[in-house]
């Protein structure tokens, strides 16, 4: 039984872990290694000018930084959307917060295609395509649903009494908020604004038709990938998982504080 | 009291009505629209005549069942293997979560490694003495959209684990006791015990992946590019590359119904209680 459990679950961490270290090999390998009918396995050699050519062109400052601003927006736009409405969402008797609820649930399922490109036409007229602001809006739109999700269910745990201990201390609604609630809160909101964060780094279909000259890092990596330089892309992409890792481990951490594990699927 | 509760709700509905409710009407209502004015179903028509539509309609509907196929029972073995208590499990976890973490356009990247004809999928079976001519993973149709569900499931198939997971840490322990007493096996347990009880994570997860399936777009793009169009990627080349607004829309009006129509039937099927949680 256990030497069963040993093989499937080594299978599979192969089957998870294997595209990811090709990909650190690809950018790290001679060309020789990999270019060849028969590339090699295992890393031999190890040289280090992908990386320097990749990050003396200079191609990737501008992505990084427009990816960087776009995410960064995107979470904090999201956190001040959200906080009040979720806030306000567990004062609501059940059946409308479960209404709510499954209304955010049917806007996450819409096709992505139908939203960008009337977004793309007003955003012409109004001089918002291929700006940061313009990301940023319409990448809220894909992000709200779920950080609603996941703030109206650490609202929803906190405990009434110490507000309203609070209140009877003297303390105004607005008091109570910012000293209280939002402390207590506080797991819940960098969760939330952690999964905007990545979820907008990563976004691929509205970034597409919302850009003409000023690509994100995702974009930039598909125009490497079309371009077909493997180790060039193997860079670039590596580039873009670095932060993804290490905000996910910080995430999981987070997550395991708060009672907020079944949430964020 | 009231008052303040609609004030605080009242940013997060506007902005979604704004941006993202009245986009999809919008174009609903453009894939109805002719293009001298009037209505009527011109755009339809025309998608319909085109044999690249078609095929999107079969790659689209293809990709969701063998990703959701591979990804269900890969999840389902996986979320098994997890379960209970055994050595490193919380370093296991979290490497075969990690996939989840990569961002879709990485995954693209690194499956081009592995399905490349000279890539590394290639060398290992010829390594295995299983092959001696390379394969040209996206030759052909029927490998490509199997490459691209692969590269799929690979991404998702922790989120699948996950949610399964969860679920079988919510069947009691007693239940199983009971059945062994009563001379119950290993699989007889997991047909008559796990399955049943796991349903509705099953139902949740293959709702969730069913509708992200369908919408899927840049892994086909980046691993095929044009020649496997799906209705995602068949609505952007016909708006930005031919610049035909109306049959841009009626292809994402399809996979909208298609998709509204699969909803539907799991809010049916297991009401809202179930959703909800």
């Amino acid at each position: 039984m256990r030497a069963a459990r040993a093989l499937v679950l080594g299978v599979l961490l192969l089957f998870a872990l294997g595209p990811m270290y090709l990909l650190v090999k690809v950018s790290l390998s001679p060309p020789a290694e990999v270019m060849t009918a028969h590339p090699t396995l295992l890393p031999h050699g190890i040289t280090w000018q992908h990386w320097q050519r990749v990050l003396g062109s200079g191609q990737l400052a501008a992505p990084l930084r427009k990816s960087l601003t776009v995410a960064s927006g995107v979470a904090l736009g999201a956190l001040l959307l959200v906080a009040p409405a979720a806030y306000s969402l567990v004062q609501l008797p059940p059946r409308w917060r479960y209404g709510v609820l499954l209304g955010l649930f049917l806007c996450r399922m819409l096709p992505e295609v139908s939203l960008a490109m009337p977004i793309a036409v007003v955003f012409l007229r109004w001089g918002l395509l291929d700006t940061d602001v313009g990301l940023v809006l319409a990448h809220l739109t894909l992000v709200l649903p779920v950080t609603a999700w996941v703030l109206t269910t650490t609202f929803g745990t906190l405990p009434r009494d110490v507000e309203e201990a609070a209140a009877l201390d003297g303390c105004g609604p607005l008091r109570t908020l910012v000293f209280i609630v939002l402390p207590l809160a506080l797991p819940g909101l960098v969760v939330a604004a952690l999964l905007a964060w990545l979820f907008s780094w990563e976004e691929f279909i509205l970034a597409t038709y919302l850009t003409l000259g000023e690509k994100t890092l995702p974009l930039q990596v598909y125009y490497y990938l079309y371009q077909g330089n493997w180790f060039v892309t193997a860079v670039a992409a590596t580039v873009m998982t670095l932060p993804v890792l290490g905000l996910s481990a910080l995430l999981q951490r987070y997550l395991r504080e708060t009672p907020l594990a079944g949430v964020t699927r | 009291m009231r008052r303040r509760v609609l004030l605080g709700l009242a940013p997060l509905v506007l902005y979604l009505g704004a941006l993202t409710l009245a986009p999809v009407v919008s174009t609903l209502v453009l894939s109805l629209r002719h293009p001298e004015g009037g209505w009527g179903l011109g755009a339809f028509r025309a998608i319909a005549g085109h044999y690249q539509f078609a095929e999107a309609v079969v790659n689209t509907l293809a990709i969701t069942g063998i990703s959701l196929a591979l990804e269900f029972c890969l999840g389902l073995v996986a979320a098994l293997s997890l379960a209970g208590r055994f050595r490193a499990q919380g370093v296991v976890r979290v490497l075969l979560l990690l996939p989840l973490g990569v961002p879709t356009i990485v995954a693209a990247a690194a499956m081009r490694y592995v399905f490349g004809t000279v890539g590394y999928l290639n060398e290992l079976l010829y390594r295995l003495g299983l092959l001696s001519l390379p394969i040209d993973w996206t030759g052909s149709r029927g490998l490509a959209l199997l490459t691209v569900a692969v590269a799929d499931a690979w991404k998702v198939t922790p989120l699948v684990m996950l949610i399964l997971l969860a679920g079988l840490q919510a069947i009691p322990r007693e239940v199983y006791e009971a059945a062994r007493t009563d001379g119950a096996g290993p699989w007889q347990q997991f047909v008559w015990i796990t399955l049943p009880l796991l349903r509705p994570a099953l139902t949740l997860a293959l709702i969730v992946r069913g509708v992200d399936a369908f919408r899927i777009f840049a892994l086909p793009l980046a691993l095929v590019g044009r020649n496997l169009p799906v209705l995602s990627t068949y609505a952007y080349v016909e708006y930005l590359e031919y610049g035909n607004p109306y049959t841009a829309a009626a292809s994402s009006t399809i996979l909208l119904l298609l998709i509204l129509f699969t909803v539907g039937a799991y809010l049916r099927l297991a009401g809202p209680e179930e959703v909800l949680r």
